[in-house]
């Protein structure tokens, strides 16, 4: 009998899920997102919501790796000359109170190399499982994710990470308009204003999953463990 | 004397004036209009048959009338964007046609106004209020933002255009999926709150929110009342 996972509806659509065909892809769980002393820490955004993600994540993350899936992880970083950060961010960042490229508790701001940049040591990185920097909110823009998913051969994403309202949903959107199979794990979803990442999680569920199927940690783990 | 016009003060906008950089001008601006299809927003089109309250989708019609008009009279670029497939269905996805036949409305099956968001079909037209203009580019779409397998990055490049105005349906879903693809790449955007609408209200409002929040970390809002004063 084909696993599937119950949510907005039995995921994935056809129910090939295979650990040759499916990633679990951590999104921006990162030194400057969700921990103290990052970049958003520094700007006075409370970090309860932003590290509600750490245990479940982790959990998932312990199964799917012994299922055999593949681990992807993504995080928001520039280079350290900026080349590759937009002027209409750096002028909004700049606004907010501390730039993107400026010098915080954890070394440059968003700069690739910097400690700030780094998967928060919860859910670190093994050798092996790809970390893929990206230079905006969507995983898929001047970034070799798509190219890393294709040479593995990967058509079903398992989706967590921070923020909810930013580069998660950014990420599900791209990914689903290229014909990935989503599954957004929504207590493995972080927001830096909770109700935004709640409203996110209700836009996303609307037509019964019009950008992949929803479900809670437990249904996933009940189906892979 | 309004063609002499290069420069345009800023558009009144939440949380900041717009564009930030104070450029604003016909050669380097667009109005996106996205999706305002028969289907969507028509009567008689495939939400119209479902039921659904045509009363939210249409509200954009009205102001969007105007602030082409107005736009299009300055040389200001107009852009359109309408979702459909190939009549063969090659650059449908799979997951995608198998949620819309689960919701009852599988694209390519016959609606009301011909077969469901295909090209071509008298539903996937543009409603004739807001219909396209020669020499505006129309953008085909088969997914929901409207750089993903489109040369609309490459219009946008060839013109010169940096400052996107955003307008049409749904304010959640292509609206939404478009504005975010073009912050990442840098484009200047601007959300007309009552240019845009969602099928459900809170959703439109929520996408407002997130969009001028931070500092505007997706661009600024703006409404067409704003668009009409700044650009005379």
């Amino acid at each position: 009998m084909p696993i599937s996972v119950e949510g907005s509806y039995p995921w994935p659509f056809d129910g090939r899920l295979e650990k040759d065909n499916t990633a679990l892809l951590i999104v921006d769980m990162q030194v400057d997102f969700c921990a103290p002393g990052g970049w958003l820490d520094q700007l006075g955004v409370d970090l309860t919501a932003l590290r509600r993600p750490l245990d479940p994540l982790r959990r998932v993350l312990n199964a799917s790796r012994s299922s055999g899936f593949r681990t992807i992880y993504l995080r928001e970083s520039y280079r350290p000359d900026l080349s590759d950060l937009n002027r209409t961010k750096l002028w909004r960042t700049t606004h907010r109170g501390v730039a993107i490229g400026a010098n915080g508790a954890n070394g440059r701001v968003l700069v690739r190399g910097q400690p700030g940049t780094d998967i928060v040591p919860e859910l670190a990185p093994q050798s092996g499982e790809p970390v893929i920097d990206k230079p905006g909110m969507s995983g898929f823009y001047a970034s070799e994710l798509e190219q890393v998913l294709r040479g593995q051969g990967i058509r079903n994403l398992i989706v967590g990470g921070v923020t909810a309202e930013g580069s998660v949903q950014a990420t599900l959107r791209d990914a689903n308009d290229r014909g990935y199979e989503c599954l957004l794990l929504e207590d493995c979803c972080g927001a830096a204003v909770p109700q935004d990442g709640k409203a996110t999680l209700e836009m996303l569920s609307i037509l019964n999953g019009l950008y992949g199927s929803i479900a809670h940690s437990a249904a996933l783990l009940k189906a892979i463990e | 004397m309004m063609q002499s016009r290069t420069a345009y003060a800023r558009i009144s906008a939440d949380p900041y004036d717009w564009p930030s950089d104070g450029t604003l001008e016909p050669t380097n601006t667009g109005l996106i209009v996205i999706d305002m299809q028969m289907d969507f927003c028509g009567y008689g089109g495939y939400c119209d048959q479902m039921g659904i309250d045509m009363s939210l989708t249409r509200r954009p019609i009205e102001p969007l009338q105007m602030v082409l008009e107005r736009m299009r009279a300055h040389d200001f670029h107009i852009l359109h964007t309408r979702e459909g497939h190939r009549a063969d269905l090659s650059d449908l996805n799979k997951n995608k046609r198998w949620r819309s036949a689960r919701n009852g409305a599988e694209i390519g099956s016959q609606g009301p106004l011909g077969r469901i968001l295909v090209r071509g079909e008298p539903g996937w037209e543009i409603v004739p209020e807001l219909a396209p203009q020669p020499g505006e580019p129309i953008i085909d779409k088969p997914g929901k933002g409207s750089f993903y397998a489109t040369d609309l990055d490459q219009i946008l490049r060839q013109r010169g255009i940096r400052n996107l105005i955003f307008a049409g349906v749904t304010t959640d879903c292509c609206v939404y999926t478009t504005l975010r693809g073009a912050n990442d790449r840098g484009y200047e955007c601007l959300l007309l709150e009552d240019c845009c609408a969602a099928s459900e209200v809170a959703n439109h409002e929520a996408v407002v929110r997130i969009t001028k929040s931070n500092g505007g970390q997706l661009g600024a809002v703006s409404s067409s009342e704003h668009v009409l004063e700044t650009v005379v």
